[in-house]
């Protein structure tokens, strides 16, 4: 079975300053199987959002392979990559800054459908009322511009217009993080409603972890470029392997004053250090309050334990 | 009970005929973390800029006190205002990095709360920075902010607000900008130096995590208005008003079933033009009645000194 997404050994660079270079993603594997919605969670800087750029084609790999349903990024012809990006299409966080001021709601939505001559006229107008009851707005919006509508209204404005081609992939890059907590919930809900309803894969990017929880059935977590763990949601949540995933949860202020409290501290020293010039062995060893000689000389392979894959040499 | 190192009465804030805060009222005690919770508009942080007194033009305090201990600030001079700017009353911001001088060194920018220069107060600004977690404060000293990473410059920022021991702390979202395990050690700080230099702390925040992890006490905000006011552990335990117990509901956390529906919030906020003469949450209230449209409710104690504004107030454990 092809998985939606399947990315092997990822690496993209960019160029530093003196020659240097940044190495945002580097040498990272992950698959989202169909249906699937897989999180990716780590601290600014890890190169989440560079995955997801790479996943939709808005980056070139520098190194490794993206395959789309198959289909593979790397190198791709301009093309190929228009087809790919008709089946992967991305939902980012700004709301505000992702629709064009001059474009009504309809136009934008309907765009994808009239750019590929999927639907004209009639048709199209028909499909993009569809699309707006899909995620929660009225057929009569489509001829209002962005700024009559709220934060809320234009998170679920450009989900519609990325699900107007039926994407096999919905990358998501911190779709709730510029919203109100009450709206916060609203977009989370169709969301979740939305991958059962299509049965659509999704990648998933954020930096919260309890947004993370509700929405993901895997969890990949992120430190410097690289992947520290994959597991299943529970076994993640439940029992997590890795001495980062452990701090980050820790970290997770939870609304409750009694749990918050009770909760015991794993305090990270310092803060993560520059993609440009990565730690030696683990990258995670200057912040680790278990590192050993080992984790100085020697990068940890991705291994399995149980259900969870995890890159750390004493998990 | 010791008196208050903060009091805001029935304050009021207009922007021409826009009632933007009305009539909000809190109190902070020495050492004492006061949250001021509440959505995009809520008028948090415009209640914040009017103790401080730095409203933007065309923005002014139309009515209510606010005391600093015994002192009341709403009668003093702009001079003497900015005497006690810095040195009793400090602020720190959002964006730690916006808000420092990119051309000054870090000790110079500390130093300048104290109105000296550098070199006579070296001792204190170093001493200050150990305080708040820097480490090789000898060299740290003279680097600049563009040297530092966001959390260090936050802690920067902490240090200049407090190296002249003011009694009160207004901290407008301090931690949004930072990551999770950086947010952890700044709300680490924070509750440490507010309880060992018994500094009360107004913390402006839209996050819960972060009230139910550093606040002794909290006002939720709604629509310029204080929806609810109490102890931290009795409002999360048990919210009075419908908005509050909705507000936590939608929130996603470890402990919930994933997937499941979130308690949502109808409809939105309504803009000040829009404001009637009943309870502003009214027209987004699943338990809202005439009386509700028609008259506004008071702030009525709900037990010890947790009041809640609302004419039906939900009962201990109840949900709307």
């Amino acid at each position: 079975m092809i998985h939606t997404l399947e990315i092997s050994n990822l690496k993209v660079h960019f160029p530093g300053r003196h020659g240097t270079s940044i190495r945002a993603v580097d040498g990272l594997s992950l698959h989202v199987a169909a249906g699937e919605t897989l999180g990716l969670v780590g601290e600014s800087g890890c190169g989440k959002t560079t995955v997801a750029n790479t996943t939709v084609g808005l980056l070139s790999p520098t190194e490794g392979s993206v395959l789309v349903q198959g289909v593979e990024l790397a190198g791709a012809s301009r093309g190929v990559l228009r087809e790919v990006r008709a089946r992967a299409q991305m939902v980012f966080q700004d709301p505000v800054t992702s629709l064009n001021p001059r474009m009504t709601i309809g136009e934008a939505v309907g765009e994808p459908l009239f750019v590929r001559g999927v639907a004209r006229g009639r048709a199209l107008k028909d499909q993009v009322a569809v699309l707006l009851d899909e995620v929660g707005l009225r057929p009569e919006h489509a001829g209002r511009y962005p700024h009559q509508f709220s934060g809320g209204q234009r998170q679920r404005i450009v989900i519609a217009r990325a699900l107007a081609l039926r994407p096999a992939l919905l990358v998501c890059d911190e779709p709730v993080s510029a919203l109100d907590v009450s709206v916060r919930a609203q977009i989370l809900n169709l969301l979740v409603d939305l991958q059962a309803r299509h049965g659509m894969s999704s990648l998933f990017v954020s930096h919260d972890l309890a947004v993370v929880r509700h929405v993901c059935d895997r969890v990949a977590v992120m430190y410097l470029g690289r992947i520290a763990e994959i597991a299943p949601r529970d076994a993640l949540f439940s029992t997590p392997r890795h001495p980062y995933t452990r701090a980050l949860l820790a970290a997770v202020p939870e609304p409750d004053p009694a749990v918050q409290r009770a909760k015991p501290r794993i305090p990270l020293a310092g803060e993560i250090p520059s993609p440009a010039n990565p730690p030696t062995g683990c990258r995670f060893h200057t912040r680790c309050s278990l590192v050993q000689d080992i984790c100085r000389r020697e990068i940890p392979e991705l291994r399995m334990l149980q259900e969870t894959t995890v890159a750390c040499h004493l998990a | 009970m010791t008196a208050a190192a903060l009091t805001v009465e029935a304050l009021s804030v207009d922007l021409g005929s826009v009632r933007l805060v009305d009539g909000v009222g809190f109190s902070v005690a020495p050492g004492q973390v006061m949250a001021l919770v509440g959505e995009s508009g809520c008028g948090k942080s415009v209640t914040a800029q009017a103790i401080m007194r730095l409203l933007p033009d065309g923005i002014s305090q139309s009515g209510g006190r606010i005391r600093l201990g015994a002192d009341d600030l709403t009668t003093l001079t702009e001079r003497e205002m900015q005497w006690i700017r810095g040195r009793r009353l400090s602020m720190i911001f959002q964006e730690p990095q916006a808000a420092l001088d990119p051309l000054a060194t870090i000790g110079v920018q500390i130093a300048e709360t104290l109105r000296q220069p550098l070199r006579r107060v070296r001792g204190d600004v170093l001493r200050m920075l150990e305080d708040v977690g820097i480490s090789d404060p000898e060299r740290r000293i003279d680097q600049h902010p563009f040297e530092l990473s966001g959390g260090m410059c936050q802690r920067v920022m902490i240090a200049t607000a407090l190296i002249a021991r003011p009694s009160v702390l207004i901290a407008d979202e301090p931690t949004t900008a930072l990551d999770v395990t950086i947010q952890a050690q700044i709300l680490d700080l924070l509750r440490r130096l507010a309880t060992e230099r018994q500094t009360g702390v107004v913390l402006i925040t839209h996050d819960m995590g972060v009230v139910a992890d550093i606040a002794d006490r909290l006002a939720v905000m709604y629509a310029g208005r204080i929806a609810e006011t109490g102890p931290a552990d009795r409002i999360f335990a048990a919210p009075r008003h419908p908005y509050t117990a909705l507000l936590l509901a939608s929130i996603p956390r470890l402990s919930d079933v994933p997937k499941s529906q979130l308690a949502v919030i109808e409809g939105r906020v309504p803009t000040p033009a829009e404001f009637g003469p009943g309870c502003r949450f009214a027209s987004r209230c699943p338990r809202a009645d005439n009386r509700c449209v028609a008259e506004t409710p008071p702030l009525t104690p709900a037990g010890g000194d947790h009041a809640a504004a609302c004419h039906h107030p939900l009962a201990l454990g109840e949900v709307p």
